[in-house]
């Protein structure tokens, strides 16, 4: 009789403390609402660009002769300065990579010295985690004035086992907080992987872009808080062939996101809609512009159409090209190609020949600091860009934004020997339309 | 950073003292084995712990797995008694349960996430409450501990993840129970055929 009453009143101390125990974990965790997106309002849109000349300036953001560059991005940081970043390193995926960047003096227009942002090791060491390697740097400056590094490491496996780290600095990039990694899935947090820029949300909430690639590829929405806590996630796509979203807000309840097409059929762009601030997207739905399974990249325009630096082709990223469409993305127009092969198929060119021509086009964007390292970077080509069928060019990778003074600026993998920086106004793509 | 690295030496040292035989060793011995594992955890690996070059890969294990572990290094070391038969089938079938409603879909398999459910709790803390109580009320007190112990953690934030999914299930636990009810439910099965049989030809005339 003792041990039955004794057993019951212990049932009833664990019933009441589940009670508590639940009670407590539900009013501790009320449904969270989300906010709008942080659109710029129209009146405070630099109307000084209007009338202004039509400019259109490019230069190298990245220095290193030797390593392999790719997925480049960029930030505007107050009075015109930018801060670029991409990696670098014997070749995508080793051990060496690093997440390197530079920055951008609008005075001098010029790209400063590369910087060593973060490395397997730093990584390693923040992290306690074995890493082996590093890519995919994504860095925008918050509504806060914090400015968010976000890259990918991976401990184990190939792509599809990345995770994503985030990092910050409150004075502009000098200094650096340490990286934390962001937990994202409950597989083993593999197979996040980020890419394209942020968006921000009028309560300060980052609204990451993300997409996934072990055993499917789908793109997903991260909301982050301020403080870089993962508050809630939302997928834009399912399945196995929709990957790099790039998201464009159109008002604060509506957005745009385009894909890169992962699949083997159409080889279309693929778009989607959300009219919840992101909470839900539109199936994903071919559009007109071709995409060989390379990354693109989206901003607004004043008319509320898009911007859209892409690989316009069916195979291969010989052809960047920048091409404008309406709101609802029926009507697309080429703009310019930023950079292209001389063929026209993008067949391979032999060293000798590619050498003039790619000197020429190292002229053209260099500037006068960069200048100098012509004649260097021509007599290494053959071990940077060069295969057996011959020399290819590249140009892939796009990474769009708009800056509060008005201008557009773009960045890219230039032949993975050089992060490019394109940067232009209004007026000058008046002209071009 | 032991800190932040509790989970991972703590579930290193468990799991390795759970998959390696007891060799006949007395309570006493057991608990020095466990000491001794724990020890091992400690042991750099490229700059990094043991335990935390193998949290590299594995990632942190859900607190249910954690308490689940405890409880059988406590009836490895004498402090608790063995789990009966039914009650380990009713926490399987819960873990197994909650693996399978979570892990396909969150690969990508349709526009339904469930991980997301993690992020905004409500529903799914409701969901886990009535597990509890229905384990509790099965008199299935590890069951009801593990889920509300999860739920705790969760509350305090016990870990790196701010998804309630995290403290509830890890794929180790989830694959465990699911392959450990197959092998159940197939084995009831056979039993069944086979006693059938045995009994059908007394059913003839």
């Amino acid at each position: 009789m003792l041990a039955y009453k004794k057993k019951q009143f212990v049932t009833g101390v664990a019933a009441v403390s589940l009670l508590a125990i639940f009670f407590a974990a539900w009013w501790l965790h009320p449904d969270r609402s989300v906010a709008g997106f942080a659109v710029a309002d129209p009146a405070s849109d630099p109307l000084a660009m209007v009338g202004q000349a039509p400019f259109y300036r490019s230069r190298f953001a990245s220095t290193d002769l030797d390593e392999f560059v790719h997925s480049s991005s960029v930030a505007a940081l107050p009075s015109g300065a930018l801060m670029a970043v991409w990696f670098a390193g014997t070749r995508e995926g080793a051990a060496d990579v690093q997440i390197r960047g530079a920055r951008y003096d609008a005075s001098t227009a010029e790209w400063g010295d590369e910087l060593v942002l973060a490395t397997r090791e730093s990584t390693s060491s923040a992290t306690r985690r074995h890493i082996r390697k590093l890519g995919n740097p994504v860095i925008a400056l918050a509504p806060d004035d914090r400015l968010w590094l976000f890259y990918v490491s991976v401990s184990i496996g190939g792509w599809a086992g990345s995770a994503i780290n985030a990092m910050y600095s409150d004075d502009f990039g000098e200094n650096w907080s340490a990286p934390k990694q962001l937990i994202t899935t409950p597989f083993l947090n593999i197979s996040t992987l980020v890419r394209n820029a942020p968006v921000f949300h009028s309560d300060g909430t980052i609204g990451l872009p993300v997409y996934h690639e072990f055993l499917g590829k789908f793109a997903e929405y991260l909301y982050i808080s301020a403080e870089g806590e993962v508050l809630d996630k939302s997928r834009i796509s399912k399945g196995t062939h929709s990957l790099q979203p790039t998201v464009v807000p159109v008002s604060a309840q509506s957005a745009v996101v385009l894909l890169r097409y992962a699949g083997d059929t159409h080889h279309k762009v693929l778009a989607s809609r959300t009219e919840d601030a992101g909470q839900t997207w539109s199936k994903p739905r071919p559009v007109d512009p071709s995409n060989p399974n390379s990354s693109l990249a989206a901003v607004g325009t004043p008319d509320n159409g898009l911007l859209v630096a892409l690989n316009d082709l069916e195979d291969g990223r010989f052809r960047l090209r920048l091409m404008g469409t309406d709101a609802g993305l029926n009507f697309w127009q080429p703009v310019i190609d930023l950079d292209e092969s001389p063929d026209p198929l993008g067949h391979p060119f032999s060293p000798e020949v590619y050498r003039e021509i790619i000197g020429d086009k190292f002229q053209l964007s260099s500037g006068p600091r960069r200048l100098a390292l012509m004649d260097e970077f021509l007599t290494h080509l053959d071990q940077r860009v060069c295969a057996v069928q011959g020399c290819d060019f590249e140009y892939e990778y796009p990474y769009f934004i708009k800056s509060a003074d008005g201008l557009y600026h773009l960045v890219y993998s230039w032949n993975n020997a050089f992060i490019k920086h394109v940067s232009f106004n209004d007026s000058w793509l008046d002209t071009q339309l | 950073m032991i800190n932040m690295l509790w989970q991972a030496h703590l579930s290193f040292a468990l799991l390795l003292f759970l998959l390696t035989p007891g060799l006949g060793f007395s309570p006493g011995w057991q608990r020095l084995r466990l000491a001794a594992l724990l020890a091992v955890s400690f042991l750099p690996v490229d700059g990094l712990t043991l335990a935390a070059y193998v949290h590299s890969f594995t990632g942190d294990a859900a607190i249910t797995s954690l308490v689940a572990m405890l409880y059988l290094a406590g009836v490895r070391t004498g402090f608790a008694p063995p789990l009966p038969r039914r009650a380990s089938v009713q926490i399987l079938a819960v873990m197994a349960a909650l693996a399978v409603f979570l892990y396909p879909a969150t690969l990508g398999l349709s526009y339904l996430d469930p991980y997301r459910l993690g992020y905004q709790p409500r529903p799914l803390i409701l969901v886990v409450a009535l597990l509890a109580f229905a384990l509790l009320a099965l008199k299935n007190h590890l069951g009801a501990c593990m889920l509300g112990l999860a739920t705790l953690a969760f509350t305090v934030g016990l870990k790196a993840s701010p998804n309630y999914w995290d403290y509830l299930i890890d794929p180790f636990i989830g694959l465990y129970s699911c392959c450990a009810i197959l092998v159940y439910v197939t084995g009831r099965l056979l039993r069944r055929k086979a006693t059938a049989q045995t009994r059908a030809p007394s059913l003839q005339p």
